[in-house]
């Protein structure tokens, strides 16, 4: 359904010493249909810039991204226009996702104006099954996004993606603003969403227990790069580099330091500065991802 | 005994009707000990720190009794509880970002703090705020304390907002979410430095963070609309967990199977009758709807308030 490979992206900072920092650095996972690829990372380690290329609202520096067949990078404005109904992205902070001048049911009605995907007659109707689907009451069609909750206003975005009837869904943190209850209502919704529509998801998040539950595959970033990727059980019960074990907080491995900023990337293997298990090796070569299990990929020297 | 609150109240007048935040709430804290306070937003917790602090507005109202080392703080002078807090009682706030000033320099913020409460001269208090920022492990903490807080990253104002806080030896520590917004290699940092930072003190730490209250905690209360609605010791809450509130949010846990709570918690202005809870729970009978329940002790030191406790 989606193949990334290469994925690259530098942004080049400085006005009078330009220089180039590499945000995504040769990226490369693929998602199977109705499947959920977890992509886990602290912030600032790229994954959100991955979900922007991916949806081209940024423009790569190289690499490629193939949707169902289709070369997403080759597609020229209003190709991509046609096929962007058909890849939907869910943000961290709902209420800032609507429009709050704009009541419940035109917001979920504006998508699919824009993109004809529900006949005019047909509308209204629609809303109210949509409004349904995602658990809300048909009061709420008439409310402002203030006058709903948090939880309320993720199930307004999910409804207004509903009704594009996306393939591919990019969700960037959805729950990160909202408490563990509400948290698991709307993972939970999700959930159901996808068995009902088969949708395939990049899960973005940096919260190892929440991807657990909702992905199929996960993938572990660091400073922009992979660090391991695999499927869910694998990389949960036989992580095998020292960030994903760290990372696994009930291990209570505790790192030095901090993530330097992309401006400033170690030689070496990235997070050699903070490895609790580093060698000297790691200074100096960078590590190539090393398949380890069936699926499983770590780019570490110690593997 | 370290603090004690009773029949404590917190009540702010809005346009709306009156938010009743705090409303009642009944707990001690010991000398050493760490007491987590477990609520989902717009529970009141936040208020509960506050009001400890007096910080609130002159026309909230708040009824009650908080005894500090045998002194009743809701009557305390403004003068004197300007020796309290800091000296005393410190807090610290979550949201680095917005708590320090962005214009002053991070070593001269904390030690304004010093210079305040311990009257220490301009050069003293500045080698003090030095030394409390390598207390919290900042590197090279004499020339970070020149640097203002836009050059910290999350985690480094975070020990900053720890430093300033134990900074003139409060006995008492009020923690208001101290590990929000942080990574989580960088928050294992954060516990495991306010473990060791606050090993003799007696803390109030507030979170929605199960993880962090299971790492620091002695006992742990859950708060639901204004009230405690189980207090225990952390064992008793993680292991068997009696009030279908406190069961509902462990098991809406990712780690626990994610089993949702129906609904959502209530408005502060309008408690539901009866048990505050009772709409959202799936055990609520007719006394449930009735009548409001009083906070009962289940087991020796496990309380709880519901009509239906049950281990």
């Amino acid at each position: 359904m989606l193949e990334v490979e290469g994925l690259t992206k530098q942004f080049s900072s400085g006005i009078i010493k330009k220089r180039n920092v590499s945000a995504v650095d040769c990226v490369s996972f693929r998602i199977e249909k109705g499947k959920t690829l977890g992509l886990v990372g602290e912030s600032g380690c790229g994954k959100t810039t991955i979900g922007r290329l991916i949806l081209r609202l940024v423009e790569p520096t190289s690499g490629t991204v193939v949707f169902d067949g289709i070369d997403l990078f080759s597609l020229k404005r209003a190709e991509l226009r046609k096929i962007r109904p058909r890849m939907q992205m869910i943000f961290q902070d709902p209420d800032s996702s609507l429009n709050p001048r704009m009541k419940i049911g035109t917001s979920i009605a504006e998508p699919m104006k824009l993109h004809d995907t529900v006949p005019k007659d047909e509308r209204a109707q629609k809303i109210m099954e949509l409004v349904e689907t995602v658990g809300l009451n048909p009061e709420h069609v008439n409310r402002y996004p203030y006058q709903l909750s948090g939880g309320q206003n993720q199930r307004v975005v999910l409804a207004r993606i509903l009704a594009l009837n996306p393939d591919l869904i990019i969700a960037d943190e959805p729950t990160s603003s909202l408490d563990v209850s509400v948290q698991a209502q709307i993972l939970n919704l999700m959930r159901d969403l996808q068995k009902k529509f088969n949708h395939t998801y990049l899960f973005i998040s940096h919260d190892l227990e929440v991807v657990k539950i909702m992905a199929d595959q996960i993938a572990v970033m660091y400073l922009g790069k992979l660090v391991e990727v695999g499927e869910t059980p694998d990389v949960y019960n036989n992580a095998k580099h020292p960030y994903t074990q760290a990372l696994l907080s009930s291990r209570r491995i505790l790192l030095e330091g901090e993530t330097p900023g992309p401006a400033d990337i170690p030689t070496g293997c990235r997070f050699h500065p903070r490895c609790p298990q580093r060698r000297d090796k790691c200074a100096i070569e960078e590590p190539e991802p090393v398949e380890v299990g069936e699926g499983h990929y770590v780019a570490c020297h110690l593997v | 005994m370290m603090m004690r609150i009773s029949d404590l109240k917190t009540h702010f007048p809005t346009p709306d009707g009156i938010v009743r935040a705090v409303d009642t709430i009944d707990l001690s804290i010991r000398d050493t000990e760490t007491f987590g306070l477990i609520g989902e937003t717009g529970c009141g917790k936040t208020v509960l720190g506050l009001t400890i602090m007096r910080l609130l507005h002159p026309a909230t109202t708040v009824e009650g009794e908080i005894i500090y080392k045998g002194q009743n703080l809701l009557e305390a002078s403004e003068a004197e509880m300007r020796t309290i807090r800091g000296r005393e009682i410190a807090i610290i706030l979550q949201n680095p970002t917005t708590s320090l000033n962005p214009v002053m320099k991070v070593g001269e913020q904390i030690a304004e703090a010093i210079r305040l409460h311990q009257g220490l001269n301009k050069k003293d208090a500045a080698a003090k705020a030095v030394e409390m920022l390598d207390a919290v492990r900042i590197p090279s903490p004499s020339q970070r304390a020149n640097e203002y807080p836009h050059e910290f990253s999350g985690g480094m104002k975070q020990r900053v907002m720890i430093a300033m806080g134990l900074a003139c030896n409060p006995s008492f520590i009020i923690a208001d979410e101290p590990t929000k917004g942080l990574d989580v290699t960088i928050k294992a940092q954060i516990v495991e430095l306010m473990r060791e930072m606050t090993e003799r003190k007696a803390m109030l730490l507030i979170t929605h963070d199960l993880s962090v209250a299971r790492e620091l905690c002695d006992r742990i209360a859950l708060m639901y609309a204004g009230e405690l609605v189980e207090y225990a010791p952390l064992k008793g809450i993680f292991e068997s967990p009696l009030h279908p509130y406190t069961r509902g949010f462990l098991g809406s846990l990712p780690e626990r199977g994610l089993v949702p709570i129906p609904g959502m918690s209530p408005s502060l202005i309008d408690f539901p009758d009866g048990c505050r809870f009772h709409p959202r729970c799936e055990h609520a009978t007719e006394v449930c709807r009735r009548e409001h329940p009083e906070l009962v002790e289940f087991n020796a030191g496990h309380f709880v308030r519901c009509h239906h406790a049950r281990s």
